[in-house]
């Protein structure tokens, strides 16, 4: 069977057995992890074939898998399995604390493969209407992973979630629309195409394509939570499970960059690169400070790491601002290290939170004597995410100040420097006060997890250590030859 | 036929006046369908006029799905939680629409003459309708504070967005229509989901008692 079939079908299916599964947890957890390992089995073996220097393609073209799919679909695999398996002990704590009810675990692992399935789905669709749909349905899979209790809180963050990517998600599908009527009768082949579009894209007409390119990027841009359509964000991560904003901010928002990712590439082959990269670098440079004046202003920890994903997304922007074969580089590469990195950081406020039975760090404290591999887990998140050298985040935010030094921008360097100045004083601050000092509140769990429910966060930790310090050929391949496609060489 | 397709396509945007105006849910809802059904008459005629047969399927389809199916669990809903007016929206019940109506207005006119550049069908009246009911849904999320009128505008932008479907990319693949059309029906469960939820904990469905994850 095609393994795009496979993934096709397999996490879907997968979901309706968890959805069948009996109400025991055991059995639950079991499954779950045993489930999300063959899912993961299946989109690794996707990726290597396209390493290999295959070609996957199905049912008359609509799917498909390049480099660029292959980079995010390995994502979904790795960061997506990790979390999938830190959410069973997550879902073990709320259980054991009565926040939640076995029935609520069952529905929320089994969705938990819909939203794969639906991720997975908008990698490898080949067909732009068909990819729209597939994002748009990431949300519809995702509300109850987020408002998965039925307080004022959950609900209240469901509601905005599904209300405020709806309506930016319909500019894209307009923007859909557009480009396949502007296309049509334009380019030899289906208009609905990517790969037709984007072989053809210097014969559709050039103001038709400039409007696809701001439709595309204030809905997917409103999905991936770039600024000014970024309100959902700090909202929806923060109040919904700690493995649900792990897999939002390290997963989906990559997903629905790779859809405006895929609209950058057509519309700057048609109208060259100058007006798509002017455009991204007035929307990451207002996202990068919007982001980082709220930054500092946070005491819960998760919306201070949701801030974080806002302000990431400003910088992948900003790479594909300021463009070149470095700059996109820089800005795919980000795309994966900050996926590890925000999983990482995601995950380990769950352990915070189970310590001290809150997200407010001011009332937190002396966490390296209470749990000293939880500090050193969230300590790595730091790092990474401020860019500290040697950590993963570090690379690509590098290999922009180098692609905007090539260019001669260095204005752009220096805004790019303030704001991540910024960021670096937010986080470290914020960091110390957590983790050093004495216990500003209660400490409800005065002990370290247990390693086996720490494996996935270490995994975390080493993936952002070794893409830190390790060029991976085949990752690097990958990179490279999705270079190319969205530079046409 | 010509004039046909225009009569109908205003009197749809007449509709989404009602939709978006109209303060009894019920009323606002029965509105939609006749939309919907206004919706489906304007795709036959298309079909009549360019021989487009996929506009048939659609029209089959969008009857089942949206002049049938989700008004009547959205008239469900409304009986189930015993609402019959709508909270006041922002700026009150006679400004909304208006302003809705204005802006939408000239949005509509910014944009249907680019859409016209690249349509398949070149019907002016058509194009423009189908932003203006766009727009209107748009603004319905902004101005109306009811969770259930915001479902609502949801619906209202899917319409716009189905309009303009047909009229620029009739002949894209048929599960195009299906996966749009599911992902709309989809999206009105799960907001009525949520509503159900919303009105639960707070009592009444005004969306803008939802403040307290602000911070």
């Amino acid at each position: 069977m095609d393994i795009l079939v496979l993934i096709l079908i397999v996490p879907f299916v997968f979901g309706a057995i968890m959805f069948m599964m009996p109400l025991h947890f055991k059995v639950l957890q079991n499954t779950h992890i045993l489930l999300s390992v063959i899912v993961s089995a299946i989109l690794l073996s996707a990726v290597r074939k396209v390493v290999e220097g295959n070609e996957l393609s199905f049912f008359h073209h609509y799917l498909f898998l390049d480099s660029l799919g292959a980079i995010f679909l390995s994502l979904i695999a790795i960061t997506g399995l990790l979390v999938n398996i830190y959410a069973t002990t997550y879902m073990k704590w709320e259980l054991e604390e009565g926040h939640i009810s076995l029935q609520e675990v069952k529905n929320y692992f089994a969705l938990s493969f819909i939203f794969t399935w639906t991720m997975s789905l908008s990698v490898i669709c080949n067909n732009i209407a068909f990819m729209w749909a597939a994002i748009e349905a990431t949300t519809l899979a995702s509300v109850f992973l987020v408002a998965v209790k039925k307080d004022k809180k959950s609900t209240e963050s469901g509601y905005k979630y599904i209300v405020l990517c709806s309506i930016g998600l319909a500019f894209a599908l307009y923007a859909t629309i557009l480009l396949f009527s502007a296309g049509n009768g334009k380019v030899e082949g289906e208009a609905m195409l990517y790969t037709t579009l984007l072989a053809h894209a210097e014969n559709i007409d050039g103001m038709a394509l400039k409007l696809v390119f701001i439709f595309a990027l204030i809905g997917f841009g409103t999905k991936a939570g770039l600024a000014p359509t970024h309100t959902w964000l700090p909202d929806v991560h923060a109040e919904g499970p700690a493995p649900t904003s792990a897999l939002l901010s390290g997963v989906l928002l990559k997903c629905a960059m790779l859809g405006l990712i895929r609209y950058y590439a057509i519309v700057a082959n048609g109208v060259g690169f100058d007006f798509v990269q002017t455009v991204m670098l007035v929307s990451a440079t207002l996202t990068l400070f919007v982001a980082s004046f709220f930054l500092i202003r946070q005491h819960n920890v998760k919306r201070m790491f949701a801030y974080h994903s806002i302000a990431h997304m400003g910088v992948i922007a900003f790479g594909l601002g300021v463009g070149g074969a470095i700059g996109l580089f820089a800005a795919l590469f980000h795309c994966a290290a900050h996926s590890f990195t925000k999983a990482l950081a995601f995950c380990s406020t769950g352990n915070i939170a189970k310590i001290y039975g809150t997200k407010d760090m001011t009332k937190m404290g002396g966490m390296i004597r209470i749990a000293p591999l939880t500090a050193v887990l969230f300590g790595i998140a730091i790092c990474s995410l401020v860019g500290v050298p040697g950590f993963a985040i570090f690379v690509s935010e590098f290999l922009i100040f180098k692609a905007a030094a090539i260019e001669g921008q260095y204005l752009l360097m220096g805004v790019f420097a303030l704001a991540l100045a910024i960021i670096f004083i937010a986080d470290f601050s914020h960091f110390f006060l957590a983790t050093f000092g004495k216990v500003e509140g209660q400490v409800v769990h005065n002990e370290e997890m247990k390693l086996s429910e720490n494996l996935p966060l270490i995994a975390l930790a080493i993936l952002i250590v070794s893409f830190g310090i390790w060029q991976f050929d085949s990752f690097t391949l990958l990179l490279n030859e999705s270079v190319k496609t969205i530079m046409k060489q | 036929m010509e004039h046909m397709i225009d009569i109908v396509t205003v009197l749809m945007m007449g509709t989404s006046l009602a939709v978006f105006g109209l303060r009894q849910y019920k009323l606002s809802i029965l509105a939609y369908s006749l939309q919907t059904l206004l919706l489906v008459t304007v795709f036959l005629l298309l079909h009549v006029k360019y021989g487009a047969h996929e506009l048939l399927i659609w029209s089959a389809t969008a009857f089942v799905m949206k002049v049938v199916f989700v008004p009547l669990y959205l008239l469900r809903l409304v009986k189930k939680l015993g609402v019959v007016v709508e909270d006041e929206p922002v700026g009150g019940f006679f400004i909304s629409p208006v302003v809705a109506l204005s802006f939408s207005l000239a949005i509509a006119m910014m944009f249907y003459k680019v859409f016209m550049h690249f349509s398949l069908f070149q019907d002016d009246l058509p194009l423009f309708a189908a932003s203006f009911i766009f727009m209107m849904g748009i603004f319905g999320f902004v101005l109306r504070n009811s969770f259930i009128k915001q479902i609502l505008a949801y619906c209202l932008f899917e319409n716009g967005i189905h309009l303009s479907l047909a009229l620029m990319a009739y002949n894209s693949h048929e599960l195009v229509e299906v996966g749009i059309l599911t992902d709309a029906i989809f999206a009105v469960i799960i907001m009525s989901i949520l509503a159900k939820r919303f009105h639960a904990s707070y009592g009444s469905l005004d969306t803008s008692k939802a403040v307290n994850l602000r911070g």
